[in-house]
């Protein structure tokens, strides 16, 4: 499940400027006059959702409190598959898409061809990444809830190996993971193996550390993307600083995900590189919520941090639905009033809503600039695939590569055949 | 109602309906979606969208074109290896528990019994033995006094994670080649044996001269099963490596998955998968060619 997750905050960002912090206006007004009406609307809607752990669980108490509201609104949960992208494709070559649903990989011009605009749920002026799964001026997804990306750590741990103020610098992060590795904890858990626990060190850092949201899409206009002293070859080449300095797993290529959550809850790893997502999964491997952190990754020695902010999944309404209104109905009552962005451990998705959760609030006390990236390039993203461009699997080889700037060479010439073959 | 036909009338529509359903099935299930995909491979579609343009060969002239993809054909050799081993294996086991021997349906169902497992759920429990700091194979070796052994990263290590794969997969279908041996070792009559007996030849003597030349065609079989599942080796390293480290286990179908689900380009990943196809038969057709040079039977 984690896996879909992050695979989706991979290459994301856009420009709301709010961090989330704008008051709310009245939220109960608007909450009044729809639900004037809101016993008109009816029908029998399903639902695709990824969290199948939640089915039986949190999405029963929603549906309860859903149909309060919306007593002639059936709604149908179905579990996706472990794949949630390519189900979601499979379903809609075959043209049998569910009412409401998450928009999968496709290009923002194939969005008009299997969803229906939102603009009429009057949220707007509220929601965030309004720009991103827009097309012709048209809202088609909103936002389930956004992330940010950060160092999650283990106080006790930390406390344990003296480290009594979290990092601000590069040099202080490093002589703090040199303390954990001296009492014996695993610095930092990469979870390597696995892949996709890499996301954040190639699609969030460089375009942070670039300080530029459109680095990801400028790639577009360089046979030559990959450079040592760019925010890619910097931000795997920090990884690769942690691994030479042995301040990651043991044998990096062996590592566990399920049993590092609990490693980490227990104090026995000290700290990840994730999404705030991964917050409350720590929590539940066994751990109090007190006893996790959440500050931004300190990637240079500038002592300014900065961190980038995701969006989750989308939402959407299949355009064919015969049910549209009750399925926005739900689109619509999962983002206001769900809570489901607080059990996810998500930001919320909307700009007048405060998290609840204690670890973001920590993260944003030192005054972390968040920043918002922008859509993917559909031309980009065609390259990318034409050369089978896989950037966490870019960063394994540049790890565990003897001569990283062969790996570098090595894509580089790929990303020019492709943007050949694409652009010609 | 059928009196008034002819017998060989009737039986024509027994056989008819007969074979209906399960011609139908096969239609269906594999006939239909493989030309599907001889369809697909010359378009470039994406997976999603109701267009599939046409492209004629490019996608076959893009796959020669990029020796990497063949390259991978390396990895699978590892499979190849112990599945050779894993047949020698086979025969072995096979022998000995076809002779009179105590509980020996107790054996054969005890190494049979990992072939029933799910290959996923194999993958995951052998995700536990292989891990480098808490795997239980490491700890076995580390308590045997092997301490330079019990780091070994055995499916980070370019060199041997290919073997280490293969080595599950001998564990769970050497079951399945014995099963399939006892079978025709069963098949071999036995008064051929007893006149080797009564000519006084050596154990050894009759299971070379005797039961190996009277299993060829079910060695060939089961060589058969092993070349095209060493070329066709997809769930364990998709599960316990994800191809890694850094590419040194992908195989040659795991590359097809990520060109068609991760890339977007079902065109091309049909194409790979044709010529998978070609590859298979090229290969066994060599295969057969070997072994058949001492001339057929």
């Amino acid at each position: 499940m984690a896996v879909v997750m992050s695979l989706l905050l991979s290459g994301c960002g856009s420009d709301n400027s709010g961090s989330g912090n704008t008051p709310a206006a009245d939220p109960g007004k608007s909450n009044q006059e729809t639900s004037k009406n809101a016993s008109d609307i009816s029908g029998k809607i399903t639902f695709l959702t990824n969290r199948t752990d939640m089915i039986g669980k949190e999405y029963d108490e929603y549906l309860k409190r859903f149909n309060e509201k919306y007593p002639n609104i059936e709604v149908e949960l179905e579990p996706s598959q472990t794949d949630y992208n390519q189900q979601a494709k499979v379903r809609m070559a075959s043209q049998e898409l569910p009412d409401v649903m998450f928009i999968p990989t496709i290009p923002n011009s194939d969005l008009p061809k299997y969803f229906a605009p939102l603009d009429d749920l009057g949220l707007n002026d509220q929601v965030t990444f309004k720009d991103f799964k827009s097309f012709d001026g048209k809202l088609y997804g909103i936002s389930s809830g956004n992330s940010t990306s950060g160092i999650v750590y283990n106080k006790k741990a930390f406390a344990d190996a003296g480290i009594t103020e979290v990092p601000k610098t590069w040099d202080e992060f490093l002589a703090a993971c040199e303390k954990l590795k001296q009492k014996g904890i695993v610095p930092l858990a990469s979870n390597f193996k696995d892949k996709w626990p890499l996301n954040n060190w190639v699609y969030d850092l460089p375009r942070v550390i670039e300080n530029n949201p459109n680095f990801p899409n400028d790639k577009l206009n360089t046979d030559t993307p990959f450079t040592m002293d760019n925010g890619y070859g910097k931000a795997m080449g920090l990884l690769r600083q942690l691994n030479e300095k042995g301040y990651l797993e043991k044998d990096i290529n062996s590592t566990n995900w399920e049993q590092s959550k609990k490693d980490i809850a227990a104090g026995k790893f000290g700290m990840y590189f994730l999404g705030n997502w991964v917050i409350n999964q720590v929590i539940g491997a066994g751990t109090t919520s007190d006893n996790v952190g959440f500050f931004p990754l300190p990637y240079d020695n500038s002592g300014k941090p900065s961190a980038a902010l995701s969006p989750d999944f989308f939402y959407a309404v299949a355009k064919d639905s015969e049910h549209v209104d009750a399925a926005k109905a739900f689109v619509k009552w999962m983002i206001e009033e769900s809570g489901y962005e607080d059990f996810a451990g998500f930001i919320p998705p909307l700009k007048n809503k405060e998290s609840k959760l204690a670890q973001l609030k920590e993260f944003q006390s030192g005054g972390v600039k968040l920043q918002e990236g922008t859509v993917d390039d559909p031309v980009v993203t065609d390259i990318s695939n034409k050369a089978q461009l896989d950037l966490p699997a870019v960063a394994q080889e540049f790890v565990l590569a003897s001569d990283p700037q062969k790996v570098l060479d090595k894509w580089n010439a790929a990303w020019a055949k492709a943007r050949k073959e694409v652009k010609h | 109602m059928f009196g008034s036909l002819s017998y060989s009338k009737q039986k024509m529509i027994i056989i008819i309906s007969f074979l209906t359903v399960p011609l139908l099935l096969l239609a269906t299930f594999t006939y239909y979606p493989a030309i599907k995909l001889v369809y697909y491979s010359f378009t470039n579609w994406d997976g999603y969208s109701p267009e599939k343009p046409w492209v004629g060969l490019d996608n076959y002239r893009e796959v020669f074109a990029n020796p990497d993809i063949f390259k991978v054909f390396e990895h699978n050799f590892a499979y190849f290896v112990m599945g050779i081993i894993q047949n020698i294996i086979a025969i072995y086991f096979a022998v000995v528990l076809n002779n009179r021997l105590r509980g020996k349906n107790f054996f054969r169902i005890l190494l049979f019994l990992p072939y029933i497992m799910n290959g996923v759920a194999v993958a995951f429990m052998f995700g536990y033995v292989f891990d480098t700091t808490n795997g239980s194979l490491n700890l076995l070796l580390g308590s045997l006094g092997l301490s330079g052994l019990s780091d070994t990263s055995w499916l980070g290590t370019e060199g041997l994670v290919n073997y280490s794969l293969a080595s599950t997969g001998l564990w769970r279908f050497m079951g399945y080649n014995m099963v399939i041996y006892i079978a025709s070792l069963q098949a071999i009559p036995q008064d051929i044996f007893e006149a080797a007996k009564i000519d006084g030849a050596s154990s050894m003597q009759t299971l070379w001269r005797i039961t190996l030349p009277n299993m060829k065609p079910v060695i060939q079989l089961n060589l058969f099963l092993t070349v095209t599942g060493a070329l066709e080796v997809f769930d364990l390293p998709f599960v316990l490596t994800k191809g890694g480290p850094a590419g040194a286990s992908q195989t040659y179908v795991q590359r097809v998955v990520d060109t068609a689900f991760a890339y977007n380009n079902y065109g091309l990943a049909s194409a790979m998968s044709i010529i998978l196809l070609f590859f298979v038969v090229f290969v066994l057709l060599i295969q057969q060619l070997v072994l058949n040079r001492g001339g057929n039977k």
